[in-house]
């Protein structure tokens, strides 16, 4: 090894010592423990003690259920939406775009607890401005809280809320590596601006949009402050529970690791598989 | 088949005025190329033909029709752009035919139009590829080919050439005046490149700052350029500029003085617009038009400063005073630095003009 790289390896020593620590080995070690039997002192080795339990257990599949419905309805609205407000901050007409861009991106930064105690107050039962609003339009008040259906759209509301704008500003990035004169092209070529949209931007728009949605992907496999702090601990009772929950309220509520590992990996290696089969179904033709 | 007309065309970017009152006629089945330096509104004027730029003022028409406020898409035109502009998605096949296809053009039509375009710019055995599987050369092919297809009245082009290499540009080059020849149709063709201008054009369109500055056939240009911008933009190396100054004039004849030459002194014929005795003018000659010693009316000593041997030709770059002179000489190849000779200007080969750059003629 040449010695400038000997050098640079030093001053890398403390960090990688921090990551093989703190990530590499939990990683390992947690695929470990979810083969041993944790409720016994001391561990042991019993592959089917946790994995054979989350095959039978009810509570596993209704957070997996839960879990994949929010995926498949949340993922692709926030997307869309995030679409149609990447086009409206590229759009020339737009004033103070800087200032929707900041609009866009804060919800990212706000603390998760006051976003979460901000959306309960909104959609209170008795005072929130969300069932006034629908009052106002002569629909009856809904109890977001104590019902499945409206809790769970509740969830989805304000994951998109929170996350849109921030996928809308990675889009709009890739909006605007499209060259002007494509479109100038386009028009001389008779096509309207909502086909160029459909047939020019969307398809050059595509790998930037599947970033995004692998991101979601992984980012609702692990969904958890939501219904923690939203719907309280996946309330009502348990109908918002998802596999983020599940494993917090095995590993550090039951201090069960050995289970709470397996579910663990079960959502990594379902973030992985579904990532991959939408890499697939979205690959560039030969 | 299309004439296009421009009528006191103006144009402003918010304050500012980019282009001055351009009045352009443009026959049917003319190869007309804007020429002018970088920034001059060749693009601006081009894209306004286009309708992709609203027009501040005046009336573009094509066909007699004015186009002013009429789409892009229905001015009987095709553009083909310096980036090329193709849709980067889309194979060969479907950059020609998309516009036809979203125009629901029958399909049999289409495929025709396509195919006679791949025939005639050689692209055929590319149709399945993407632009960024193409060398520029291809990928310019099928920016001409996309406005082939559409089957235009007028063919646009934008510094088509600038991103290509020397000698693929000259290849192409040949191949546009080809394609000129074969469709037969009114092509307005923008460079800064006069050597392009030169040998495409059927007449050149001089622009400067926003302004016509000259139209007219390249040679007639080069021989009888309206003021000194034109006659130093047309022509390649540049004619030369000396100073001087009118010091006598008779009945019929001016006699004018150079300026750093050691009192050397031209006759030139009197017409209305000559300047009064005392006038500082310009007097611009070709580097071609430097006779060997005594065989013009005046001659003027020079010292040769570098030589560039091209072959046929070589160009001495030679000081006359605190003047720089490009020097044409088709025997000499010898010539080097630091030789003096004298060269000689004949009156009815220079051009004279006068303090603000107008022709004196
Ligand atoms: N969208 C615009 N907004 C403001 N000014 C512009 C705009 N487009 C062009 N201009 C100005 O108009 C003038 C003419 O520009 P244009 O692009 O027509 O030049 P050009 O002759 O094509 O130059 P080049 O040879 O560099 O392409 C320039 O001074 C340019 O700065
Ligand atoms: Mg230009």
């Amino acid at each position: 090894m040449r010695t400038q790289n000997a050098t640079a390896y030093r001053f890398l020593t403390p960090y990688l010592l921090i990551f093989a620590i703190f990530w590499i080995w939990p990683i390992i070690s947690s695929f470990i423990i979810s083969f041993q039997a944790t409720r016994t002192v001391p561990w042991r080795f019993a592959p089917t003690f946790n994995w054979g339990r989350l095959i039978g257990d009810p509570a596993f599949y209704n957070a997996l259920k839960n879990t994949l419905l929010i995926l498949v309805i949340q993922v692709p609205v926030m997307i869309a939406l995030a679409i149609v407000m990447a086009v409206l901050l590229n759009s020339p007409l737009l004033k103070a775009r800087g200032l929707y861009r900041f609009a866009f991106f804060a919800p990212v930064v706000v603390g998760e607890v006051a976003y979460s105690a901000v959306f309960r107050l909104m959609f209170s039962l008795d005072f929130g401005i969300v069932n006034k609003l629908l009052e106002s339009v002569g629909i009856s008040k809904i109890d977001w809280f104590s019902n499945v259906t409206p809790a769970m759209a509740l969830i989805m509301i304000a994951v998109t809320w929170r996350w849109a704008g921030y996928n809308a500003i990675i889009i709009l990035a890739g909006l605007q590596s499209i060259p002007e004169d494509v479109y100038e092209a386009a028009t001389l070529d008779r096509v309207s601006r909502v086909k160029q949209f459909f047939y020019i931007t969307l398809p050059l728009l595509k790998p930037v949009i599947v970033f995004c949605a692998v991101l979601s992907i992984i980012g609702t496999m692990q969904l958890f402050t939501e219904p923690f702090l939203i719907t309280e601990r996946g309330g009502p009772g348990g109908g918002t529970e998802t596999l983020g929950l599940l494993l917090y309220r095995q590993g550090f509520r039951s201090l069960n690791f050995g289970y709470a590992s397996a579910v663990a990996y079960t959502m990594a290696g379902l973030a992985i598989a579904i990532t991959l089969v939408q890499l697939w179904l979205m690959r560039e033709p030969k | 088949m299309a004439a296009v007309t421009l009528t006191n065309v103006v144009k402003r970017f918010g304050i500012f005025e980019v282009v001055h009152g351009a009045n352009i006629d443009i026959a049917d089945g003319e190869f007309v190329v804007f020429v002018g330096p970088s920034g001059c509104g060749k693009s601006t004027l081009l894209r306004m033909i286009a309708g992709l730029e609203d027009i501040s003022g005046g009336d573009i028409a094509i066909g007699g029709k004015v186009m002013n406020d009429v789409e892009p898409a229905d001015r009987g035109i095709a553009m083909v752009f310096q980036s090329y502009a193709l849709y980067p998605h889309m194979t060969v096949e479907q950059n020609l035919s998309f516009g036809l296809r979203m125009n629901g053009n029958p399909k049999a039509d289409t495929e025709r139009r396509v195919k006679r375009a791949a025939e005639i710019l050689r692209i055929d055995e590319l149709m399945q590829r993407r632009p960024k599987q193409l060398s520029g050369g291809q990928r310019q092919r099928v920016a001409i080919g996309r406005a082939i297809v559409r089957e235009p009245q007028v063919f646009l082009f934008d510094e088509p050439l600038s991103n290509l290499d020397a000698e693929l540009r000259v290849q192409m080059r040949v191949e546009i005046s080809r394609l000129h020849k074969e469709l037969g149709v009114t092509m307005i063709y923008v460079t800064h490149d006069q050597t392009e201008a030169m040998t495409l054009a059927d007449r050149i369109v001089v622009l400067k700052a926003g302004n016509v500055e000259q139209i007219g056939a390249p040679l007639d240009l080069y021989d009888d350029p309206a003021n000194r911008f034109v006659a130093g933009f047309i022509g390649s190396p540049k004619m030369n500029f000396l100073s001087a100054k009118v010091v006598e004039t008779t009945n019929s004849a001016a006699i004018i003085e150079l300026a750093h030459h050691g009192g050397a002194r031209l006759r030139k014929p009197l017409c209305e617009t000559f300047p009064a005795v005392g006038a500082e003018v310009v007097l611009g000659v070709r580097p071609e038009h430097f006779f060997e010693a005594g065989e013009g009316d005046c001659d003027i000593p020079v010292k040769a400063d570098v030589a560039e041997h091209l072959g046929s030709v070589s160009y001495v770059y030679a000081n006359a005073g605190p003047e720089e002179l490009i020097v044409e000489r088709e025997a000499s190849r010898q010539r080097g630095s630091g030789d003096h000779f004298t060269v000689s200007i004949k009156a009815e080969r220079a051009l004279l003009f006068d303090k603000a750059g107008a022709r004196i003629r």
